[in-house]
């Protein structure tokens, strides 16, 4: 890479080792483990490590052969947008350090999950306050601070470094195992979704949620028949 | 720049191949005229779609990128416009319809003439439509049958007459909408099964719809659901007489001595630019690009922009805001089963009752929380992180739903779309500035609204709700209206109601820029039959009587 911001990791990766074992233990507080599997065996941080490489895991080709050639625009905006979002993760990782050691004079790695939330509480914060991408996500949503999506999707290069690592922590552990992370498909287990094999499936029209629908249908003819309160 | 033959005037240009420009298409390509449509996005074949969220929702597959076609959003006219992916749609042959699940319902006898029976309400540029429900009454049905919609005609007690049925019956029932449906049913409260733009049997020989999980917001890689790009484009291209020509970039339409459309210039992608020259031109770009590109097309005649010598064009923008009441329940819901949109609605608070303190009232309906799926769905409060976010995804991601709203937004003069004079998109034309305040109007239906949604919930027995109340426009819902009025009046509209410029007889707009007012339904539907009615009276009337001399 020659891209003076950037981690250097080997082909197909963005961090180097401390990076990586830094983000990867942040990650590991976004969705911690307990008798369920976590961000950990998720496999999130290669799944983040994938997509700041370059523009090589954007998007899946959507029959799960591998992933799409971006051109033209596109990829320019694509270049763009990773360069943006790299250099906060880069920014992101000093200042966890930063602070680490201003406060308990080691690493963040070094710290014990209780310090880690600690210091991830303290970089939450002033994202929240000041964040106009947030505040508008607040506003659509009401929802998540993370990624609203009650209709639309948000500008991700808006966010902030902390609520960007919560994001793509969120999008690690649940997107389609195809993009690196949700190993094993751990993430759609602890919630229960029930979704395809694989891309393929999907894509070949086989993948069918029919056998979660309604176990009886509504009777229709009876509620035309019926009188309301209006 | 290669030097491109300039291609032979047609009949008609129709620039955007999306809902409206796909329907105007295959009525006047059926009717025997000559057709180019252009499309600045791509035309992308089914294929290329599938089923993934992290793509789909959160990576732009579908939705513009922010980085290439940005817009800015200010509050009003004395503050500073701020880059916002406000209002979005997909650019793309079939526009917005390529990715939408499709809730077709339709308007009823009084959104048509809501300032009669409602009177002036101040800060409102509230106004009749100059069409009547009756007088598109046959277009609904058109549309309802061409394009395939699932419904039951006469559930709905507050529709309007229905001259037919609808083509196939409802689609088979989720838990979210039999919950809905219980809720209602307790409250006395009418419901009926969401019209979709689906199939539910098989249908003018394509099969039923398959139920996947990736549907709203995803394109649909079977091609079973009902879209401009799985109906209307196929029908117009059969044929023969539907140039379409994908990733072609109008910049500017030009007029001739006589103050007539001439030509379109566009942007093809090879980057060179060329001029079409036809005798009819239809806008359905969607009504904040429509109304952009007419204010790019300045001219010595037009020199505010292309039939905005009122200044009316921009003008009146509305926004239907999303918004809902969240209900968590001890069964499980599966939200995501279907995409979480095959719903069940009611028109119970959608008919005006001053009673209840503010003018109209919107169509409600039960839904997945936002996209109900794994990286997207959320509860409202929902931390963004630690055991406290997992625990509640992992106890409730299958067991909530949302009974949703659309605000029937006031129109309001200074609502309006410009060009911004700082923010250019990747092609160098200045992006559109939305400048939007919220009317009290639209705050009192919206926490109305919410607040009986909520009762919805309780009545369905969830264990909890929450109410998430709307407090500005932000754009979170596709829908765009107003910014080409229709209206008899040329001082107060943009288009007669034909929805012809009134200061440019060869124009057209098609798409939700004539609705002078934004109703509380969803209105792809009402657009589609709108612009099939305009076609059909521009194949009828215009291409024989007003052709140049």
């Amino acid at each position: 890479m020659t891209d003076p911001q950037a981690g250097a990791g080997a082909a197909g990766t963005f961090f180097d080792a401390h990076q990586r074992a830094t983000i990867e233990a942040a990650m590991a507080r976004i969705i911690p483990t307990d008798d369920q599997p976590g961000a950990r065996e998720a496999g999130t941080i290669e799944f983040l490590d994938r997509y700041l490489s370059g523009l090589d895991f954007i998007y899946a080709k959507p029959d799960g052969s591998g992933f799409e050639k971006l051109e033209g625009k596109r990829a320019e905006a694509w270049k763009q947008r990773i360069e943006i979002i790299s250099a906060k993760y880069v920014e992101g990782t000093k200042e966890l350090d930063r602070r680490s050691q201003s406060q308990f004079s080691a690493e963040f790695v070094r710290l014990t999950t209780e310090q880690q939330d600690r210091l991830l509480a303290e970089m939450e914060r002033p994202a929240l306050q000041v964040e106009g991408a947030m505040e508008t996500a607040k506003a659509v949503a009401g929802l998540a601070a993370v990624e609203p999506a009650l209709q639309q999707t948000n500008a991700e290069i808006d966010l902030d470094f902390f609520p960007l690592l919560a994001l793509h922590t969120r999008q690690g552990f649940y997107a389609d195992p195809i993009y690196g992370g949700n190993r094993d498909r751990v993430g759609w287990k602890l919630i229960g979704f029930e979704g395809p094999e694989s891309l393929a499936e999907t894509h070949a029209g086989r993948f069918t949620t029919l056998p979660f629908f309604a176990e009886q249908q509504i009777d229709w003819e009876e509620e035309k028949n019926r009188g309301t309160e209006a | 720049m290669a030097l491109k033959r300039k291609p032979d005037p047609v009949d008609v240009v129709i620039i955007g191949a999306g809902a409206t420009g796909a329907t105007a298409a295959k009525v006047l390509t059926e009717r025997g005229m000559h057709v180019v449509g252009l499309e600045r996005g791509p035309w992308r074949k089914r294929e290329s779609f599938g089923g993934d969220e992290l793509a789909n929702v959160n990576r732009y597959n579908l939705w513009p990128d922010p980085i290439l076609n940005p817009r800015t959003l200010r509050g009003s006219a004395d503050e500073e416009a701020k880059i916002n992916l406000f209002c979005p749609v997909p650019q793309m042959v079939g526009g917005g319809t390529v990715h939408w699940q499709g809730w077709l319902p339709r308007f009823t006898e009084s959104d048509f003439k809501l300032r009669s029976i409602v009177g002036e309400v101040a800060g409102t540029t509230l106004v009749d439509w100059p069409i009547s429900y009756a007088d598109l009454e046959p277009y609904y049905t058109e549309v309802e049958w061409a394009f395939g919609v699932s419904g039951a005609g006469g559930v709905n007690k507050f529709e309007g007459f229905r001259s037919k049925e609808y083509p196939c019956p409802p689609l088979p029932s989720t838990r979210y909408a039999q919950k809905f449906h219980e809720g209602c049913r307790k409250l006395g409260y009418n419901s009926f099964p969401t019209p979709m733009a689906a199939l539910s049997r098989p249908y003018n020989g394509r099969p039923v719809t398959v139920q996947s999980a990736f549907a709203q917001q995803h394109g649909d890689p079977t091609g079973t659901r009902s879209s401009a790009l799985s109906v209307f484009v196929p029908d117009a291209l059969r044929t023969g007489r539907y140039d379409l020509r994908p990733d072609c970039y109008v910049h500017e339409i030009t007029v001739d001595g006589r103050g007539r459309c001439k030509s379109a210039v566009y942007q093809d992608a090879d980057g060179d630019f060329i001029e079409q020259e036809a005798d009819i031109f239809i806008l359905s770009c969607g009504a904040i690009e429509s109304a952009r590109l007419l204010l790019l097309s300045r001219s010595g005649r037009f020199p505010n922009g292309l039939a905005n010598g009122s200044d009316l064009v921009g003008r009146n923008a509305t926004f239907h805001e999303f918004s809902a009441a969240v209900g968590v329940f001890e069964d499980p819901i599966y939200a995501w089963a279907g995409g979480g949109y095959v719903a069940a609605s009611s028109y119970q608070f959608y008919e005006h009752d001053e009673k209840r303190g503010f003018a109209g009232g919107c169509h409600v309906a039960c839904a997945g929380v936002g996209i109900p799926l794994p990286i997207n769905w959320s509860l409202p409060g929902r931390p963004a992180w630690g055991p406290q976010a997992k625990q509640i995804d992992r106890d409730f991601f299958n067991h909530s739903f949302a009974i949703a709203m659309v605000v029937h937004d006031m129109p309001q003069h200074e609502n309006r779309v410009e060009l911004d004079d700082k923010v250019k998109d990747a092609w160098g034309l200045p992006v559109a500035r939305i400048t939007n305040k919220i009317h009290e109007n639209d705050l009192k239906m919206g926490r109305w609204i919410i607040d009986h949604n909520a009762e919805i919930l309780d009545a369905a027995g969830a264990k909890k709700v929450y109410r998430v109340y709307i407090d500005r426009i932000t754009g979170n819902c596709s829908h765009q209206h107003g910014t080409t009025r229709m209206g008899n009046d040329p001082k107060s509209s943009v288009l007669n109601k034909w929805c012809q410029a009134h200061e440019v007889d060869n124009l057209f707009v098609v798409d939700g820029g004539p609705f002078p007012t934004a109703t509380g339904a969803n209105p792809t539907l009402t657009m589609m039959a709108n612009a099939w009615r305009v076609a059909a009276y521009i194949g009828d009337h215009h291409s024989a009587d007003r052709k140049p001399q």
